[in-house]
């Protein structure tokens, strides 16, 4: 009876462990696949509901640790203060100019979106638990004309592209998801060296831009934003001049040796509440 | 653990909660830059009362959940969860659980163990991308997250699941009170 149970037990664990690897398997690469956009459907409309419920509760936590930071952060952000207050006076007077040569060269004044593109806004309603997966689901999905490949931003920049959809949800890969498919092709303004932006795996407040020209050097404070190109056959999944972040750390020894910078995103990946789906555009 | 129809509603509803608490809550969340991870120490929970066998099927059912909701590769969370589901029940049937102490230890112990089974089953499959030294920092943060959580989650799974406890019903015979003159 006892080594019948034995039998019995190691068979389930046995079965388990091949159940875990044939799936492992059968979806690595593809993410959950038809499957868990089933899963989704189901689960999507009561996520949003305890989302909502969970708000008051989260902003709570979030609080305690925004202040912990905000204590730290105080003498910096009045030197930066400081910096922004001339920059902003400067930016001002670019913009100014901008609209100037924008209307004289009739092209169109496109804002923040680029033109073509129809965004839906959306509501982040879960997030992965892992740091080795960095992606939110939304509460948008094919019913308000959500796709697949579509770009997805926060009011500060790039936060991703849509990696699955179901009829009211959809699932965004964050650009500081380690996997190779999340990677963006980038370019520095000013300078316009180009390059791929990566993530680095536990830290979403970095990212590298890789594969630069090693001849062109990028200075610290530079702009990244997406380099959006364009062939006959092939397109980039995102639209040109997406802010993607700033420059943070660009020594020229490393650029030199592996041609990469550090960037900071300008999207706050840990504090994700609405996004806007940056859908049509040039893929149609 | 008897396990009757009831009892398994209520692990499933235990499961289903947990699972929409760390997906909608506890993700999204951060204590030092860090989210607590409940769901290791809900598994290790379950099966240091259920055993080895619940602990196994819990944790692969509790990892596949998860990956189908965030659109992950199926089956790498299944076989963390399961491990540690297994690991967690083996180690109830081969000793005694006292006090609230040992199960928030064990919970910390565990969470630890799956955070860095599910980093090292990653590297073994291959990251395309460089690594932070925060990923220790975050391994360690929830650790301790998990050392906190673990003594509320395993007393109120053990509260709800108490009519399906063998030893809890040992207790309560032994405690009964005796009438005099009978």
């Amino acid at each position: 009876m006892y080594r019948k149970q034995v039998r019995r037990r190691r068979a389930v664990l046995a079965l388990l462990v091949l159940g875990s690897f044939a799936l492992l398997t059968a979806t690595y690469g593809k993410g959950a696949g038809g499957f868990g956009e089933g899963v989704s459907t189901v689960f999507s409309p009561v996520q949003g509901v305890v989302d909502r419920a969970l708000k008051p509760a989260r902003d709570f936590v979030n609080w305690f640790d925004e202040t912990l930071e905000a204590r730290g952060e105080n003498d910096r952000l009045r030197e930066q203060l400081a910096e922004a207050r001339a920059l902003a006076v400067a930016g001002q007077v670019a913009r100014q100019e901008n609209d100037q040569l924008r209307e004289l060269a009739g092209l169109r004044r496109s804002g923040a979106i680029p033109p073509g593109y129809e965004p839906v806004a959306a509501r982040v309603i879960a997030r992965s638990p892992t740091l080795w997966y960095a992606s939110v689901t939304i509460d948008a999905g094919r019913r308000d004309g959500v796709r697949v490949d579509d770009p997805v931003v926060s009011g500060e920049g790039l936060a991703g592209r849509v990696t699955a959809v179901t009829g009211g949800a959809a699932q965004v890969t964050l650009i500081t998801d380690p996997a190779a498919g999340s990677a963006v092709s980038g370019r520095v303004v000013p300078g316009g060296v180009q390059g791929i932006v990566r993530a680095e795996v536990g830290d979403p407040d970095e990212l590298i831009l890789d594969f630069i020209d090693s001849a062109r050097l990028v200075g610290r404070g530079s702009t990244v934003v997406t380099a959006g190109w364009r062939s006959d056959d092939f397109a980039s999944l995102y639209p040109p001049n997406l802010p993607i972040g700033e420059v943070t750390e660009a020594s020229i020894r490393e650029q030199e040796a592996s041609q990469t910078v550090h960037l900071r995103p300008f999207a706050d990946m840990r504090d994700l509440d609405l996004l806007q789906v940056l859908t049509g555009g040039w893929r149609g | 653990m008897i396990l009757t129809p009831k009892i398994l509603a209520r692990i499933v509803a235990i499961v289903l909660l947990g699972v929409l608490l760390q997906l909608s809550f506890f993700s999204r969340v951060e204590l030092l830059h860090t989210s607590p991870d409940v769901l290791p120490a809900l598994v290790v929970a379950l099966a240091l009362l259920g055993g080895g066998m619940a602990g196994a099927v819990i944790g692969f059912s509790v990892g596949l959940l998860v990956a189908a909701l965030v659109g992950e590769v199926l089956g790498l969370t299944s076989l963390v969860l399961l491990t540690t589901g297994y690991l967690a029940g083996a180690y109830r049937e081969r000793a005694d659980i006292f006090g609230v102490l040992m199960p928030a230890l064990l919970c910390m112990g565990f969470t630890i163990f799956a955070e860095a089974g599910y980093a090292v089953m990653q590297l073994v499959l291959g990251v395309d991308a460089s690594i932070s030294a925060l990923v220790l920092r975050d391994l360690l943060l929830k650790g301790i997250y998990a050392f906190f959580l673990g003594a509320p989650i395993y007393v109120g799974v053990r509260r709800l699941l108490r009519s399906a406890l063998v030893e809890d019903r040992a207790v309560r015979r032994s405690s009964q009170p005796t009438v005099l003159g009978a």
